[in-house]
Order: structure tokens, then sequence, then C-alpha cells
């Protein structure tokens, strides 16, 4: 695997909401990131920090304010034609937070999962029902399921209901969306397992979007921490975990529970102050501390994280 | 971690293979349901069954709109056939009037009457007295009131009862109210229809692509019912002239702006749904994303507030009849009839009272039904038996 084709590219993009006549709500703001093929990319910040926001502008739900977004090298931020809507919608899909409304109350689970084949032609029922079929097999689910509705089913399986429905069409990179946060967390592991059993069968990249780092940490390869609407820090997993630089991914991490009794009594929760940064004289802006590790920050700041850094060592 | 580090001797000494990881290459695989698959109509049949009281309005529903189709054949008068010479009779059934239970005996009660005339069978037939009241002297005279059974006192058979009564014109009332209902329902049914279908078509627009075509398709509705209604339907009956057409017009020219706007608060109720924003990321086209995602699950509201909108529909041609504006003789309708009853209330009660029952059945009936359809429909109830 080449570490290093990048499958999505996303350039300064910035995302606003109309809240009232005139005044605006910036939910992304100049988010610059790029993602491997291959990898798993995480994407943690509090809630309403801009994740889903981030994703969706991606899949094309909502249309960029500004900023580009490449996907192997081909732009879909602009106006769509058809023909691009396809090709967005052909290789690129999503799995929803909620696994309530995530799933159409009035449709069978087979409707549910084969609607992105018929859109796409498929029209031979027997067929359909045997890629049906095979999903639901391959997210735990029996055949027997595929005429049921959705409220039979319990949290867990409608999550994996809405896997299924993102794999019908084939994509190579899927976007989850807090797949399991409204999951008990007995279930968490098993969907988020087999997510990644998935990913590793179809050679899928995942843009893996969670609200703390407990979740993401065990299985991305990279991690983006946003703070309403920056991207913030941006290194690998292990880079942050060991040597986390933004005062905000310190303090996601010291929120994680630790599983270990003695030591969760003595840690210290750290609290993230805005106040900390002087931006009055320098700019803060995403840089690169070393390689593959970025910071928002400014020129002065930089220069201390690198000293941080070499402090570590 | 410090808790393994101080016992260490302790968990090291714990063979490795002892650990398993929990659920880590574990299959997921549930069970089949037991039960069999509710669908989405079942469900709401299912809940609907529960309240008795709907169900009860359904079928007095059901029983008033066999009448509405079958009643005018059951009876042997036209509804536009007039007997000048049996005008404002009494209602009598036949099968009833034997009973002796005081209704449905075609009794009329003829005041003053010389009680010595009553034994003469030239002017009171056979069996047409049916009580005496107030024996009283006048001048020598013995005058008596006298309940007579009047189509017996007209020299009639049983076979030519006017069920219900005629009206002013001796016209047949069984014959005029059922097939005045049926005018009534078809005005009101075809009317909603109408409404419904204009309303979800604009209502969807106008909900699901919001922004400017939704601000402008609101403007529009607002304008329309700024009018007074009233002087919408005289003007359009002015325009069109009475009949069916018109006032079934005059009803969807207005009432179809509540629709849409029913219509396109369930569009923005559902529109921003995960399941819709879902089927977008899968490249479901506009059209189907209305008529498969959202309108199915705006289903509910719909059919309760048009089933709701059955009995205003009644209760505004019947308006409309009592102004002036109803239908054009001889066809009846509850609102004709209704006013045409009251002009006649004190003295012949009887042609006011059947259609008067009708309405107010058909009006409760249909609220009745339409509430428990909501109930039955509203999601919120979903499990909470
Ligand atoms: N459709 C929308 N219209 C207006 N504001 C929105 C919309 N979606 C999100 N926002 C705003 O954008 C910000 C980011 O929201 P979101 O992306 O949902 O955050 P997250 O997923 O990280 O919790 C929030 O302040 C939210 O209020
Ligand atoms: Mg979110």
């Amino acid at each position: 695997m080449d570490k290093k084709e990048k499958i999505l590219e996303i350039k300064d993009l910035c995302m606003d909401f109309q809240s009232g006549r005139k005044e605006k709500v910036r939910a992304l703001n100049h988010v610059t990131l790029d993602i491997y093929k291959g990898e798993n990319f995480g994407l943690v910040g509090e809630s309403g920090c801009g994740k889903t926001t981030l994703g969706r502008t991606v899949i094309r739900l909502y249309n960029p304010t500004s900023g580009e977004i490449l996907f192997n090298g081909k732009s879909i931020s602009g106006k769509l034609t058809k023909s691009d809507r396809d090709y967005i919608t052909s290789n690129l899909a999503m799995i929803f937070q909620d696994p309530i409304s995530s799933l159409n109350p009035r449709m069978t689970v087979e409707e549910i999962i084969s609607e992105g084949l018929k859109i796409r032609g498929m029209k031979d029922p027997a067929q359909c029902r045997e890629v049906v079929n095979n999903l639901l097999n391959r997210v735990g689910l029996l055949p027997e399921h595929a005429t049921r509705y959705p409220h039979e089913f319990s949290g867990g399986q409608r999550q994996r209901i809405g896997i299924a429905r993102a794999l019908a069409v084939k994509p190579s990179f899927i976007i989850a969306d807090e797949p399991v946060s409204a999951l008990d967390v007995s279930i968490q592991a098993q969907v988020i397992n087999l997510l990644m059993d998935i990913k590793k069968e179809m050679d899928l990249t995942i843009l893996f979007i969670a609200h703390n780092l407990a979740v993401v940490k065990y299985f991305s390869d990279r991690i983006g921490v946003m703070y309403f609407g920056t991207l913030v820090e941006l290194a690998d997993a292990d880079e942050l975990y060991d040597h986390p630089l933004h005062p905000y991914t310190k303090s996601l991490l010291s929120a994680i529970p630790l599983p270990d009794p003695l030591r969760e009594k003595d840690k210290q929760r750290l609290y993230y102050d805005p106040a900390v940064h002087d931006y009055s004289t320098h700019q803060p802006r995403l840089q690169e501390v070393r390689p593959g590790h970025f910071v928002y920050a400014s020129d002065p700041e930089v220069e201390q994280y690198r000293k941080e850094l070499e402090q570590g060592k | 971690m410090v808790l393994y580090e101080n016992n260490k001797e302790k968990y090291d000494s714990i063979p490795k293979e002892k650990f398993v990881q929990v659920q880590k290459d574990q299959e997921i695989h549930d069970v089949d349901f037991k039960t069999k698959p509710i669908g989405f109509f079942m469900d709401v049949w299912l809940r609907f069954v529960k309240n008795k009281a709907s169900v009860i309005a359904a079928v007095i529903i059901f029983i008033l709109s066999i009448f509405a189709i079958a009643g005018p054949s059951m009876s042997d008068y036209r509804y536009d056939e007039q007997h000048p010479e049996l005008v404002n009779m009494p209602p009598k059934i036949p099968a009833i009037a034997k009973m002796n239970l005081g209704i449905f005996d075609g009794a009329y009660l003829l005041e003053n009457r010389q009680y010595d005339n009553l034994s003469d069978p030239e002017k009171y037939p056979e069996g047409c007295v049916l009580e005496i009241l107030n024996p009283r002297l006048v001048n020598g005279q013995r005058i008596v009131d006298v309940y007579v059974d009047y189509y017996k006192y007209m020299g009639l058979e049983d076979e030519d009862c006017y069920w219900l009564g005629s009206d002013y014109l001796g016209r047949d009332i069984w014959t005029r109210l059922w097939r005045g209902t049926r005018v009534s329902l078809l005005i009101a049914v075809i009317s909603v229809c109408c409404n419904v279908f204009i309303g979800v078509i604009y209502g969807s627009i106008s909900g699901y692509y919001g922004g400017k075509v939704d601000m402008v398709m609101m403007r529009i509705t607002e304008i329309i019912s700024a009018f007074p209604r009233i002087v919408v339907v005289t003007l359009f009956i002015m325009v069109a002239g009475t009949g069916m057409f018109s006032i079934i017009m005059s009803l969807v020219i207005k009432d179809w702006v509540d629709t849409a706007r029913m219509v396109r608060a369930q569009f923005y109720r559902f529109k921003g749904r995960e399941y819709v924003l879902a089927a977008r990321t899968l490249g479901v086209p506009d059209m189907l994303l209305i008529f498969r995602h959202i309108l199915p699950n705006s289903i509910g509201p719909i059919i309760t507030s048009s089933m709701i909108a059955i009995p205003s529909a009644i209760f505004s041609e019947s308006f409309l009849a009592y102004i002036g504006l109803g239908l054009q003789a001889p066809e009846p309708s509850l609102g004709v009839m209704l006013s045409r009853g009251q002009k006649v209330l004190l003295y012949f009660p009887s042609q006011l009272v059947f259609p008067a029952i009708v309405i107010s059945l058909l009006m409760i009936s249909f609220n009745l039904f339409g509430n428990g359809l909501r109930d039955a429909f509203d999601p919120t109830l979903r499990g909470a038996e």
C-alpha cells in the first residue's frame, strides 16, 4: 500500500450556515487535510465543532462556501453536473450517527439496502435479493431479516443495516459519522470491529468521526482534532498520543478514562481555555512542526512546540 | 500502569493463553425473529381497532354511506317526484306503526273536530283515528282534537306511505334525504380529494426545495387565504353558476391552502432526517426522495387531516345552501333540506329533524374517526402499549 497516494484532499474548506437574516455561523474554518488511500482517518472534537458538517460537505450534502475538495485528484467541490454527482455517489458513502432516524421506518430492510443498487440500474429482483443477502450475512444479520421493518431491530443491528446500505454501492471511501456514539458501550466494539474487518476486506478508506479520542485511539492511522470549525492538530495516531502539542488535544487526551483505577484517581483533567493563545501579533495557521505532525499555531508557538518536542525526547 | 507494577508477580504468574480478547474475532450472528413482520398499515390497524369510539364512528360512516348509495332506490318515490295533493305528510312506516309506539305512525293532529263526525266513514275512514284529546263543549257542540293516521285519513294504502314524510311539494323525504346525503358526501369527498391533490403537490415542492421557492409559494398561499371565504365563494358561484361543480370548486379554491401548509410542515420535518440524507448520498433522485422517503412518512397527518376536512366540507356545503347559494332545485343535499326544514320547523319538525340527525351523525363520526386515525398514525405512540 502506497501510503502517500492521496484519495481525498481538502483545501481551505469553509462552510457557513445562514442563521437568521444576515448572521452566519462558520461551521468549517479553512480546513485543510489529506486522507491517504487505505488509511483510517479519525476526526475528533467536541459536539458542535463541525465534524458532521465536514463529513456532509465532503459527500456534498452541503455546498461548501469556499475551498476545494479533490477526490482521486478530481474536483468535487464546485457546481456538480449529473455525472459528477454519480461519481460522488458511487465512490463515497456515509454511515450515519443516529440508529433510529437513519433508516426509513416505512421501508423493509431489503428495500433500504437495495435502494442504491436499484438507482444504479440493477433491475433483476433475484439478483438484488442475492446481493442483499450477502450483505446481511456480512454484517452478521440473517437473510430472514430482509423482510423486516427497522423498528424491530436493536440499535446495534440498525447500525449494521446502515453499514450494509453504505456498502451496497461498493464505495471506495466511507464517511462514518459517529457510528457508535448512540450505542451501548458493550455493542460499540462489535460494530467497530465489524467495520474494520470490512475495511480490510474491501480495501476501503474510512473517515471515522468521533467526539472523543477514546474511541478512535485503537484503530486510526492518523487523527485530526477539530475545535470550533478549525483543524487544530493533525498527526499519526501514536505521535498524537505520545506528543500532543495543542492544548485542546491535551485536554481531550486527559479526558480518556484509564483502565487502571490507581492512575485514574491521580489523573489530572486538563481544560482548554482558548485565551492561552496570544494571536494579537502573529496570525495562527496550520503548520508542520515535524514531518506529518501539523498544529494550528502562530510562529512563536511553533517555536515553543518544537522545543517541547526536543525536551520530550 | 501502577496497579500492574505493584502486583507484577501475581499477574505474570497467570498463563498468557488464559487471556481472551472479548469480541475481537467473535462472529456476530443474530437470531431470526419469532414474530410475524408487522408492516406499517398493519400496525396502524391494530392500534385503530383498540379505539372503540372511532371503530363505532367508522361503522356509522359505513352504514350511512350504504344508505346514501342504496337508500334512494329503496322507496318507490323518486327524489323529484311531486305530489301536490300530498304535501307535508307526516312520517309513517307501516311495520313500526303497527307496534303502537307513537312514532312513524303517520299521526297528525286535527284540531277542533266535531266528535259526532268521527264515526262517519265518509269523513274518517276505518281505523284512521289514533287518539282523541281535549273533549269539550262549544256552543252545545261536542268538540275534540284528534290524532289521525293521516294516510288512512286521506284514504291511502300502506304501500304508498312516505317513510319519513313528504315536503312542501309532496316529495318523499326518505328518498331526498339519502340522495342529499349522497350529494353532500360526494361534494365533501371530491373537494377534499382535490384539496389533497393540489395541496400535496404544492406543499411538497414548497417544503422540499425550501429557500426562495418556498418563500414565493408561501406568500401566494397567504394572499389566497387572506380573501374572505364568503366573498370568494359568492363570486365563484356568480361566475360559474350554481351546481355541484361550482360548489366543489368554491370549497377547493381556499381549502387546499391548509393542506399545502400542512404538507409543507411535514416536509420540513422529514427532509433533514438522516434516512433522507442517506438516500441522497446514494444518489436517489429528488422525485423518489419526495415520493418514497418523505411523503409515505407524512401519510398519517395527511390522511388524518383530510378525514377531519370532510365534516367541515359537509358543513360548508350546508352553510352555502343555507345562505341560498346551494344546489339548483330539485337536486337535494343535506344543506338544502336543512334550510327548507328550518322554514317549517314549528309545524312539521320532522322535515328538519331527519337531515339534522344525519348531518350530526356524519360530522361526529368523521371527527371521531379522524381522531382515531390520528392516534393510530401517531408514531410517538409506537410501542407505547
Ligand atoms: N444545517 C445547519 N444549519 C445551520 N447551522 C448548522 C447546520 N448544521 C450544523 N450547523 C451548525 O454548525 C456547527 C457544527 O455542527 P456539526 O457539524 O453538527 O457539529 P458536530 O457534528 O461536530 O457535533 C454547529 O454550531 C451547528 O449549530
Ligand atoms: Mg455530529
